[in-house]
């Protein structure tokens, strides 16, 4: 009798759970789904007059020291709002050690910065200001000369009912970088039901993205990031090594962790890693691949993966299916400087 | 029956076509559904795991080096999976003169799993199949807890995890329940008269712990089920497994494993008193990019009247398998092995077996089995029989 009911209960079962899977009841769990709109600060909320400003200062290398580095010269629209060089150059041609990572999409990291200091994207604008390798300039000196610029004085009292201060530059800008969101990419047109916006191999690459290639454990959620830190092993066999988060917390367990980068436009941001030690999509894929540089710190999840040509390629396609329109962004005229301004900034 | 049949044809059928659906692969069972990651995170072939779910399963079923953020079982899915198989099997029994055949469409068995995290440190898996009545469409199934386990994982550190209940004992370094073949591992069946297979679930309690390319395991389990039930923790083991390169050596990295056991058992029938047996075993997987070759080699030694000898001394046999699996595409997997058992040389059951086959993953959780085996048992007793199976079944799991 026992026989008789037990194997249509188990085909009852899986009949239900087939329709079940097939309704998305149980289906795929879609950590990776579309951006939601950007998080706005309470203390911050946007203003089109402020995020005039902040372009402004965003495209003006007045704010660097010697008046040649602007934010945009490292993270420049026209490279995916990151730069092609492995490390970017300061002013003075000093060369710093990280890449720079990309502005497109930054509101939706929690943090910024590589090790993640700075924890808003206020606190990350003057970050490089100050930077003596960056923009090496002193936060005293660039309130002196955008007070000194009557086009800037005049916007921050008309934004912030004050004249030129670092709150109001942090802010401005933040809220400018507030706006560089990119719109839908093939994936997520393909998430919203229009089947053929991803190729085959874009496809097959996105299932090696959830399982063999192993990347979604970190690079999970609407920004194909964790927002983590992880160590995979980048430039760990160096003699001096970058920390990376150690420096910052001041976690032995942190040496050599970086936070996870979002994957979304990844295609645009070459070269790659936070030393930009690999150039091409295809040479992270085979850094991971490899499983990473051995360190005693190395995550546990970096294993080998066993990945052939095809699934390489595979994985290729469908980061290039991550790349979104991109925000329709111009330079901005910027504010003539005051008499007191012409001839140099310090 | 022929109704079920349908049924079970159209629901597996059309498992099939929804599988094949464009979209993300299905995430299935338990883990895959509370991480949101597909079944090839774990595994290489489905069921088998590669280095990522072996350390998952050594972490106790956490992912390693996120311990903080792991969720329990009543923040998470519903902690339950299903693993069924259906499908065509040709069995040809042959003795001298004499041949049977056996074949037909049936399910073969079903399992009910659930597992998860209980508390920071404690997390559990038990493995279910339910009673099921043999009939031609449904293979028979005992309804016994196959597994029930807690794990203890991580307690100070990775040096020291404890697993309890009824589970799959390391000292078999290759797992019976999740190999890529239906026949078993020969030398892993292989046992005195009564004896359990020495792959089988073991009651009892087990130490772990893995670091810088070193794991070890030790336990104490109940043993043979000859015994009985007042005898206690009967046997003992302890393995020692090594891996050159990254990974763990399931998929990636060389892995070299030595494993001894030592335990008693009462024979099955004649002198009522526990005897003594004793495994020593040698193991290695070893992994060229998508190619992997696991073999094992073990030898046992046992008190004679475990096999009703007469012999003066203990009797004594080995045997080994190779496994050669290649697995050119995430979607497919080949696989090729050889089994060999030298029995007592007083008693004669030599047993040579060769198997190939693949599998075909329509979907992570839809797998099509295609399998060709023939094992001789090389016999004093009779015309050296022969055993031949064939099969294409569709795996299924949920």
């Amino acid at each position: 009798m026992k026989g008789r009911w037990a194997a249509p209960l188990l085909a009852t079962v899986l009949v239900g759970l087939t329709l079940a899977w097939s309704t998305g009841a149980l289906g795929q769990f879609l950590a990776n789904g579309p951006l939601p709109p950007a998080p706005v600060p309470p203390d911050n909320p946007q203003t089109d007059t402020k995020v005039r400003l902040g372009a402004q200062l965003y495209f003006d290398t007045r704010l660097s020291a010697d008046n040649t580095i602007s934010c945009a010269t490292c993270h420049d629209p026209k490279t995916g709002w990151a730069n092609h060089n492995p490390t970017d150059t300061g002013i003075r041609g000093q060369v710093g050690g990280r890449n720079s990572g990309t502005i497109l999409d930054a509101a939706h990291m929690r943090v910024q910065f590589w090790d993640g200091r700075a924890a808003s994207l206020e606190e990350q604008a003057l970050g490089p200001i100050h930077n003596p390798i960056e923009m090496g300039e002193t936060l005293e000196n660039v309130v002196r000369k955008l007070n000194a610029i009557p086009g800037y004085k005049a916007q921050f009292n008309a934004v912030f009912g004050t004249d030129v201060n670092t709150d109001g530059i942090a802010k401005a800008i933040a809220a400018f970088e507030r706006t560089v969101i990119s719109g839908p990419a093939p994936y997520d047109r393909w998430l919203a039901g229009e089947k053929s916006a991803m190729t085959s191999a874009a496809l097959r690459g996105m299932n090696l993205f959830n399982g063999k290639g192993r990347c979604s454990p970190c690079h999970g959620g609407p920004a194909f990031s964790d927002q983590g830190y992880h160590n995979i092993g980048v430039g760990m066999d160096r003699k001096n090594p970058d920390l990376g988060r150690e420096v910052v917390s001041k976690d032995p367990r942190d040496r050599g962790r970086f936070k996870t980068p979002g994957l979304r436009n990844c295609a645009l941001t070459h070269p790659y890693l936070h030393d930009g030690s690999e150039k091409t999509l295809a040479d992270v894929i085979a850094y991971y691949d490899r499983g990473g540089i051995a360190n005693p710190n190395l995550d546990p999840l970096m294993l080998p993966l066993n990945l052939t040509l095809r699934e390489k390629a595979d994985l290729v396609a469908f980061l290039e299916a991550l790349t979104g329109t991109q925000p329709n962004i111009t330079p901005p005229a910027l504010p003539e400087a005051g008499a007191a301004q012409e001839g140099g900034s310090r | 029956m022929k109704t079920l049949r349908i049924a079970v044809l159209v629901t597996l059928a059309t498992a099939t076509l929804l599988a094949l659906r464009p979209g993300p692969a299905g995430a299935v069972p338990v883990f895959a559904r509370k991480y949101g990651l597909n079944c090839t995170n774990c595994h290489s072939g489905f069921p088998r795991l590669n280095d990522w779910g072996q350390r998952f399963r050594a972490n106790g079923y956490r992912l390693p080096g996120r311990e903080n953020e792991e969720k329990t079982v009543l923040e998470s899915p519903p902690p339950f999976a299903l693993r069924t198989s259906y499908g065509y099997t040709h069995e040809r029994f042959e003795n001298g003169a004499e041949g049977t055949n056996a074949s037909g469409f049936r399910v073969h068995g079903l399992d009910v799993l659930s597992a998860g995290v209980i508390a920071p440190h404690v997390s559990y898996l038990m493995v279910y199949p339910p009673q099921l009545a043999g009939s031609r469409g449904v293979q028979e199934q005992e309804g016994t807890i196959e597994m029930v386990s807690v794990v203890f994982s991580g307690l100070g550190s990775p040096w020291l995890n404890v697993r309890a209940g009824r589970f799959e004992p390391a000292y078999a370094a290759f797992s019976v329940k999740r190999h890529l073949t239906v026949t078993p591992y020969e030398v892993y069946e292989y046992a005195f008269p009564g004896g359990s297979p020495f792959s089988e679930t073991q009651e009892g309690l087990e130490v772990t712990g893995s670091g810088r390319g070193f794991a070890y395991a030790a336990g104490l389990v109940n043993g043979s089920a000859t015994n009985r039930p007042d005898d206690g923790p009967s046997d003992a083991y302890a393995r020692a497994a090594m891996v050159i390169g990254a990974g763990e050596g399931q998929t990636a990295g060389q892995r070299v494993g030595v494993t001894g056991y030592f335990g008693r058992a009462r024979p099955e029938g004649g002198i009522d008193a526990l005897q003594t047996y004793s495994r020593f075993g040698v193991d290695a997987s070893l992994n060229l990019k998508q190619v992997n070759l696991a073999a094992q080699w073990l030898y046992g030694q046992d008190q004679k009247a475990l096999w009703g000898s007469e012999t003066a001394d203990d009797v004594c046999w080995s045997g080994f398998f190779a496994e050669l699996s290649w697995q050119p595409l995430v979607e497919c997997v080949a696989f090729a092995r050889y089994d060999m058992v030298e029995g007592p040389e007083a008693i004669g059951q030599d047993v040579t077996r060769l198997t190939g086959g693949g599998r075909y993953y329509f979907a992570d959780n839809l797998a099509l089995h295609l399998e060709y085996s023939r094992r001789t048992l090389d016999s004093a007793a009779s015309d050296d029989p022969t055993e031949d199976l064939a099969t294409a079944r569709l795996d299924f799991g949920f």
